[in-house]
């Protein structure tokens, strides 16, 4: 085995965020699924849901059932929601956002790739409809900046991206973080470009300016084209880089690709000539050298070849639905107007409830934690009685009806308790 | 001589050889025998033999079993003595004296370690018999002491061998923590004598410098003085370190070869206790903690040739901020080609089908946690 593909396998990239393209379906369906059953639980329990088939009747969840009436308890509907397809399309769509907003903002490509590999992982274990993806292309911007080692302050984002306030960007890191299992290091193909052309280079027979041209070329095809599609989960960054650069010049991919897998088997007629008349030391250096040839041949052989080449080719065939000229059809208006307004529009209606606004969110948390804190410290029943677990859902639920009764009900109940009696 | 002889002591009836108590021994008591006084002969000294404990000053010794065997003096005792078993004896209590002696005795015989046995409860039942045994032998019946006797003999005829290995072993041991010890006092004087020739060779060397310097300082024309200073100064700084440096490999060469010479042996005793050492023995250590656990960094699709450049990067070659300590050319077309190549073999499509990674019903978990549980989880 080579040992780049051993030092390669180490990596995260490859660890968690690698998967087959059926597994990846799967993920997102799961994911999907998920995200509907939870958004369909909290609308209902929240009520924040306009009963549709009766616009007349007042609004009511179904957990206060109406006093028997003439008119028939309306059941509210649950929004459409958004389809795996769909979802993955929007994906799509914000990714390519986050590419022009991380060119607007004048950020490497190093920076902007890896907050789109962030953006879209992310969005691999969430639903697009749980969490706001506008807002996650700043976190993820900002996050890529940071993951690469630039440190920009907040500020400048604010006022570049015209967010609200630091905060909208700040709130969700730890999400971010979390979601893409702290897996921070992304592997891009640019360096490896540079690698591969140093490469063309020595071989000396291929003009300057060919491989200039076919380098700038396939660079641009990395900034944009595997970002658009799920290149990087399926192939290694040296993958798409030779992608990339059989789509800008064929030949001289095709032409690295040879010279690297070089290794030709020796042909074994000379060894079968006198198989017998060897001696013993002889058939044994043979073996050795058949058994070098063997380890030689799984590394730069021809059967290897042959394989990274159908894969390279895979590779080509997913970047060759999203070159860098389709950069328009994405930002077009009068595209977005046809094929994404509707979808968007679905999607307005049937985000989470709870989650959308990340700021509030996470205030929400911290309150929460706040709480909890707080009634640790009050009452040991709390920690004894139903559990934390429970405890913490009930709290959560309580806190959408505004947690200030909280302090006091924990009072009261002390006092209660309080083996002495009460307050004299 | 701490031991203190007790005048009167008179151990109890320990049934012996003689059936009265032994007496006691004391300095200025008279010879029993030939009823000679110290004050008479300052330089009476007693005997005792062995086998019956009875003891005689070395004049009575020397005249009555110096034409060979012959009965013991003493009345009622019938044992022939030799003059040979005759000795000094160490304890004042003579009892003492016969007890330590059947101790040395049994325990030459049953001379069993722990660790030859297979728990800690054999080990200690052993201990038990032989204790009961000793006993026996030293304050038992006659009856106790024959049999006793005859049971130490039987053991030590069945168990000639072991008895044998194990007494070889413990001999070993003793020579191998003797010589340890030993090289160890060597090595420090060594260590202590060098660091002294060392400080003084520095004295001289300093003596030396200095007047050199004079020298120079008298003889340089004008313009060459301080430089030529400094120049001989370090010159000499770096004589003295490469010695220092010479020393401590002579040093380090020496001191572990007398630590392996010490350290040997103690092993092998080890082994020939018996078996059951070897497998309570750690695990033998596999050579130098390997921070990579055993990466090879030797690329096997590509060769990092002399001429792999690359315009964007030869650019800055002349840049000061990439010029600066740190940055390294190398390293960069290194990685540069290690990106290249690395995981070209890698499909992932294969691998990840049911290879290990994120599988899905962890990954639905895993997300499931996020969307549902997520108001849990810890912030910040």
């Amino acid at each position: 085995m080579a040992t780049e593909d051993v030092r390669y396998r180490q990596s995260s990239q490859y660890r968690l965020w690698s998967f087959s393209p059926s597994k990846l379906a799967s993920m997102r369906e799961t994911t999907n699924a998920l995200a509907r059953a939870s958004i369909s639980e909290r609308m209902l329990a929240s009520n924040s849901l306009p009963a549709s088939n009766n616009p007349s009747a007042p609004t009511s969840g179904v957990n206060t059932p109406e006093p028997d009436g003439a008119t028939p308890t309306p059941t509210p509907t649950l929004p459409e929601f958004l389809t795996p397809a769909e979802e993955l399309m929007l994906v799509t769509l914000y990714t390519s956002e986050l590419l022009r907003a991380g060119e607007h903002m004048g950020l490497t490509d190093e920076i902007t790739s890896t907050a789109a590999a962030l953006f879209r992982r992310f969005y691999i274990t969430n639903s697009i409809m749980t969490y706001p993806p506008k807002d996650m292309i700043v976190v993820s911007l900002f996050f890529g900046c940071k993951a690469e080692g630039t440190f920009p302050s907040v500020d400048h984002f604010v006022k570049a991206l015209h967010k609200k306030g630091p905060e909208e960007i700040l709130a969700g890191e730890f999400l971010l973080c979390q979601s893409v299992r702290f897996a921070l290091d992304v592997k891009h193909p640019f360096r490896a470009l540079k690698g591969a052309t140093m490469e063309l280079r020595r071989y000396g027979d291929i003009e300057q300016s060919r491989i200039e041209e076919a380098e700038r070329h396939a660079r641009e095809i990395l900034r944009f084209s595997p970002h658009m599609t799920d290149a990087y989960f399926h192939y290694t960054p040296s993958q798409i880089m030779l992608a990339a650069l059989s789509l800008a010049d064929r030949g001289l991919a095709e032409r690295l690709i040879q010279a690297t897998f070089h290794y030709v088997a020796p042909s074994t007629s000379n060894d079968s000539d006198t198989p017998m008349a060897n001696s013993d030391v002889g058939t044994k250096e043979a073996r050795r050298e058949a058994k070098a040839g063997e380890d030689q041949a799984a590394i730069i052989g021809s059967y290897v070849r042959d394989k990274v080449l159908g894969t390279i080719e895979a590779c080509r065939d997913m970047l060759s639905k999203e070159l860098p000229d389709r950069k328009d059809h994405w930002s077009s208006i009068a595209v977005f107007k046809v094929q994404f307004r509707p979808t968007t529009r679905k999607l307005t209606k049937c985000h989470d409830p709870d989650r959308w606004d990340l700021v509030a969110l996470q205030r929400r948390r911290r309150e929460q934690v706040m709480d909890k804190a707080d009634s640790e410290d009050g009452d040991p029943e709390a920690r004894a009685g139903t559990g934390t677990a429970a405890k913490a859902t009930v709290d959560s639920d309580a806190a959408v009806f505004g947690g200030a009764l909280e302090p006091r009900d924990n009072k009261r109940r002390k006092v209660l308790d309080d083996p002495f009696g009460g307050p004299l | 001589m701490s031991r203190k002889p007790i005048a009167n002591a008179r151990g109890p009836a320990s049934g012996s050889t003689t059936s009265a108590a032994l007496p006691g021994l004391s300095s200025d008591d008279m010879c029993p025998v030939c009823k000679t006084i110290r004050y008479l002969n300052k330089d009476m000294e007693f005997l005792i033999h062995p086998d019956c404990y009875h003891f005689m000053c070395s004049n009575c010794v020397n005249r009555i079993f110096n034409d060979g065997p012959n009965q013991c003096p003493y009345a009622g005792c019938h044992r022939t003595l030799r003059r040979k078993g005759f000795r000094t004896p160490f304890f004042g209590d003579l009892t003492v004296e016969r007890e330590v002696d059947i101790r040395r005795r049994v325990a030459a015989v049953f001379n069993q370690h722990e660790e030859d046995f297979r728990t800690l409860r054999d080990y200690n039942n052993y201990l038990g018999m032989v204790e009961d045994l000793t006993f026996e032998l030293v304050s038992g019946t006659d009856a106790q002491r024959s049999s006793a006797e005859a049971q130490l003999q039987q053991w030590e005829a069945e168990h000639k061998a072991d008895i044998e290995r194990n007494r070889k072993a413990g001999r070993e041991a003793d020579e191998a923590s003797r010589r340890r010890i030993a090289a160890e006092r060597d090595a420090a004087r060594q260590r202590r004598i060098d660091a002294i020739k060392e400080a003084e060779e520095e004295k001289l060397e300093r003596a030396r410098t200095r007047e050199a310097e004079l020298d120079t300082l008298a003889s340089a024309p004008e313009g060459q003085r301080p430089g030529g200073g400094v120049q001989l100064k370090r010159r000499v700084q770096v004589n003295r370190a490469v010695e220092a440096a010479a020393a401590a490999t002579t040093n380090a060469a020496g001191v572990p070869g007398g630590g392996v010479a010490g350290a040997q042996p103690p092993m092998i005793t080890k082994l020939s206790i018996q078996g059951l050492k070897e497998k309570r023995k750690p695990p033998a250590p596999e050579g130098p903690y390997d921070p990579f656990g055993g990466m090879d960094f030797v690329p096997s699709r590509y060769k990092l040739h002399d001429g792999l450049v690359h315009p964007d990067v030869d650019k800055y070659r002349f840049d000061l901020a990439h010029a600066t300590g740190g940055y390294s050319f190398d390293d960069y077309r290194a990685r540069a080609m290690f990106e290249a190549f690395a995981g070209l073999g890698v499909f992932i499509e294969d691998e990840k089908e049911v290879g290990s990674g994120l599988s899905a019903s962890e990954v639905a978990a895993m997300s499931a946690g996020i969307a549902a549980v997520g108001d849990k989880m810890e912030l910040d």
